[in-house]
């Protein structure tokens, strides 16, 4: 009898699978689990090692001593990064417009009539429409006061526009409701003397007359060359609750390009340029058709050149290269939004501007898994042997999954890459390597939700989200009521929080005004994005002629498919094209985890005359 | 914060300086300018709201009875009235208490909390400090508290009574930001002491909470 033990050194994780091998016979006696000590591929994992080896052992009746052979993994020498770019911006020119949303705008309805300054207002008597700007420093019972007045006299005040967050106010002590925009910070660079229309919608409605193009014709009395140029205008202020629209001559609201310049992939045989700005799809067409990527540059100068040659720099760090010798071999690219200020507006409103996230993934050369070996028998006396390439790994312990068969492809999500491999009927075995996976998902949700936090983002995307609706009770987002015996931490009190657990100190609130529902939202699309795009691609690379179809059984392993919902998404996903999908589990108890230990431990038996393959 | 032997020697005599000789008043304009503007009308017996959009205004014994300044000489009626407009703002409704039985922040918040029909209340000392408080809070917790009230602003106040309404509405608001001072206290501190014996001067034992109706004059 023979004690083996299977190493599977992760980029987060360390995991051991113990088996006894006599003759024909194999039988598993426990796995062990330790953080990764040190980047994976440096020595400084040995101490992961042991502690797993130790967490393992202890579960069985062995001695570290028992031990006949460690055997470990070629790991795969592929790291990830991710980077981003912004690629619209909105221009607001001549205070065309105010389209920001004021929490609580005051009054409903439409006005017209040109824009005034407060203190004109105070002894105008003529009979003009007039919209009112109400600065910072006038009180909001002062301005009640005089525009009533000034109504009471018969002078047409139409609307107003406020600074300070006066709008319910001022409109709750006016005997005749006005539409009140408030909250506009820059009131100064609102152009008196021009017609203006200002409109509230009630509450829980959005605008209707300033939203759409031939509304604000009427309004303005436009002719139809004049509306053509209106439209983004109408656009940007499309769900709004209320907004102000200001006639001015050179007026306009445009969305520009950023140019960020050309993305340069080179194939074997064919090079392709793409603008970064075209947007994530462009790119990703002319990935596809140029693949596989020999290398991928940025036009020098340019965002995305100094993008590609920061991921560069990092890589060469990481593994001790010259930077010009690491080559991109595969980017993914993914639309996103950030929230970004308005140039030119006066609320200091914000526009979800589009950017482009990039994945970018480096083969280095062989991450030094010898010297590993070589130190770890040094330490222990005990032969430690590198078995085989990870993916080979891989895939026989995700065989020990129950119900699967070959062909069988795995899909295995991790941090930086993707990775999927198959095996054909025939025991031939494929592999790929594609860039974009958890890391990117957390910039997404740390972009799209403006966080600056990543630890943050990370937790968001790890965790189901709640509501806290009372001291007792919090409301999951699946709509089901939890109840707790005693009260929550104050400081949950009505906020949106991370559920970590099952417990009352396991709720982590989030510091954002977003809903519950957004912050959802964010989430699912970003996983989508990434991990649904990538296991198609990845499939597709290692299927027969790339026809997904043709894969039988797909099983997922590695640590994102402990996430609580991706492989919901890409069980629905491969659906539609007929294959088994699902989450592994390892020989019927270990769930995604352990499969390359597993499969370690295999490869000797089967190298050793046991069994057969 | 550390509190030196100096530092408390120094608030005993003040005290006690404060106990033997009368206290010494604000000139007489100030307080006629402050007294005048707002009137606290008793309407008896406060008794627990039903109104789901209400946020009520707990004061404490000597608001703008005894006491018209805060700590920072900012009149009460003033910011009674911008922390009505910030609720009043939100679309909920302000409603006033007089809790007379404790000059305690905590005490005072709660109490207002567990009277006001949407449960969350608003605590109110004399000296300007301010809490956001819950029905179903332990007295001396809170969802908001400022407990350094000389660097509270009147908009600072609007911001609070505006948070409160959030909360009334289940909203998810950001706490109102408050920068941190740590001159302030020692600066302030003696004056903190004082004030409050003023407010607790008007503390009746058990007393019942009573509605209060506000007025204000420009």
């Amino acid at each position: 009898m023979q004690l083996v033990a299977g190493v599977d050194i992760g980029n987060s994780t360390t995991e051991v699978a113990l088996a006894e091998i006599e003759g024909s016979r194999i039988e598993f006696i426990a796995s062990g689990i330790h953080p990764t000590t040190g980047i994976k591929g440096t020595k400084e994992n040995i101490n992961g090692i042991l502690s797993a080896l130790d967490d393992a052992l202890r579960k069985s009746q062995y001695e570290f001593s028992d031990i006949a052979s460690i055997q470990i993994n070629e790991a795969s020498p592929v790291i990830g990064d991710v980077a981003m770019e912004t690629i619209t911006e909105t221009i607001i020119t001549e205070s065309t417009m105010i389209g920001h949303n004021p929490s609580t705008p005051g009054g409903v309805g439409l006005g017209l009539g040109k824009t005034m300054a407060f203190s004109d207002v105070e002894h105008y008597q003529g009979d003009e429409e007039i919209i009112v700007c109400i600065p910072r420093d006038i009180d909001f019972a002062v301005a009640a006061q005089i525009l009533n007045q000034k109504l009471a006299s018969g002078v047409k005040v139409r609307g107003a526009i406020a600074q300070n967050n006066d709008g319910v106010l001022i409109c709750n002590r006016l005997q005749k409701t006005l539409p009140i925009i408030d909250e506009v910070a820059h009131l100064e660079k609102v152009p008196l003397g021009m017609q203006a229309a200002v409109e509230v919608a009630a509450p829980g409605k959005s605008i209707e007359t300033l939203s759409n193009p031939y509304g604000i014709a009427t309004v303005f009395s436009l002719n139809p060359e004049e509306t053509k140029l209106i439209v983004p205008v109408a656009r940007a202020l499309i769900g709004n609750r209320s907004a102000v629209v200001i006639r001015t001559p050179q007026g306009d609201v445009h969305e520009r390009r950023i140019p960020a310049g050309k993305l340069i992939i080179l194939g074997e045989r064919h090079k392709a340029e793409v603008d970064v700005e075209l947007g994530a799809a462009e790119i990703m067409d002319s990935v596809e058709k140029i693949k596989p990527l020999q290398d991928a540059q940025g036009e020098p100068g340019t965002n995305v050149g100094g993008m590609l040659q920061r991921v560069k720099k990092v890589m060469a760090n990481l593994t001790d290269q010259n930077p010009d010798s690491v080559a991109i071999q595969d980017i993914l690219a993914v639309d996103t939004f950030v929230p970004q200020a308005v140039k030119g507006g006066v609320a200091g409103e914000s526009a979800l501007e589009s950017a482009v996230g990039i994945a970018a993934m480096v083969k280095t050369n062989r991450l030094p898994m010898q010297q590993i070996a070589a130190a770890l028998q040094d330490r222990v006396g005990i032969k430690v042997e590198i078995a085989g390439i990870e993916a080979n790994m891989a895939i026989l312990g995700a065989l020990t999954t129950p119900g699967t068969n070959k062909p069988l492809a795995i899909l295995d999500m991790g941090a930086g890459s993707t990775d999927a491999a198959i095996i054909t009927a025939k025991n031939v075995i494929y592999s790929t390597h594609l860039a974009g996976a958890g890391d990117m998902v957390t910039m997404l949700i740390n972009s799209e939700l403006g966080l600056e936090n990543s630890e943050l983002a990370e937790e968001i995307k790890t965790y189901p989200l709640a509501k806290v609706e009372s001291m007792f009770h919090i409301r999951r987002e699946d709509g089901t009521v939890q109840f707790f015996d005693q009260p929550l931490d104050p400081r949950l009190f009505a906020r949106v929080v991370i559920l970590k657990g099952n417990g009352a100190d396991d709720l982590t609130p989030i510091p954002t005004d977003y809903s519950m529902e957004r912050i959802r939202m964010v989430r699912q699309e970003s996983k989508r994005k990434v991990f649904v795009t990538n296991a198609l691609r990845a499939l597709g690379r290692v299927a027969t002629d790339g026809n997904i179809r043709l894969v039988d059984f797909v099983v997922m392993v590695g640590g994102s498919a402990l996430d609580f919902e991706i492989p919901e998404m890409l069980t629905e996903a491969l659906a539609e094209y007929k294959v088994v999908a699902g989450r592994a589990n390892i020989r019927g108890v270990e769930g995604p985890r352990n499969a390359v230990a597993t499969g370690l431990v295999f490869s000797y038996f089967y190298r050793n005359g046991g069994g057969d393959k | 914060m550390q509190i030196s032997q100096e530092m408390v020697q120094q608030i005993v005599s003040q005290v006690l300086a404060e106990m033997k000789a009368a206290p010494p008043q604000p000139s007489v304009s100030a307080v006629l300018a402050a007294e005048g503007k707002l009137t606290l009308r008793d309407k008896g017996v406060a008794q627990k709201g039903t109104n789901a959009k209400e946020v009520v205004i707990g004061v404490a014994p000597a608001f703008g009875k005894n006491l018209h300044y805060t700590i920072k000489k900012l009149p009460h009626d003033q910011i009674l009235r911008e922390i009505m407009a910030g609720i009043e703002e939100e679309g909920c409704t302000a409603r006033i208490v007089r809790i007379t039985r404790t000059g305690d922040l905590g005490h005072i918040g709660n109490r207002a909390a567990k009277l006001s029909g949407s449960g969350i209340g608003i605590g109110l000392q004399s000296k300007g400090t301010i809490v956001i408080h819950q029905k179903d809070l332990f007295p001396l917790t809170n969802l908001e508290l400022f407990p350094l009230s000389p660097i509270l602003t009147l908009e600072k106040y609007r911001a609070i009574g505006r948070n409160a309404a959030k909360y009334a509405k289940g909203e998810n608001p950001t706490p109102v930001p408050v920068k941190l001072d740590e001159t302030v206290l020692p600066l302030y501190q003696p004056i903190a002491v004082l004030l409050h014996n003023k407010e607790v001067l008007d503390i009746v034992h058990r007393g019942d909470d009573i509605e209060l109706e506000a007025q204000f004059k420009e």
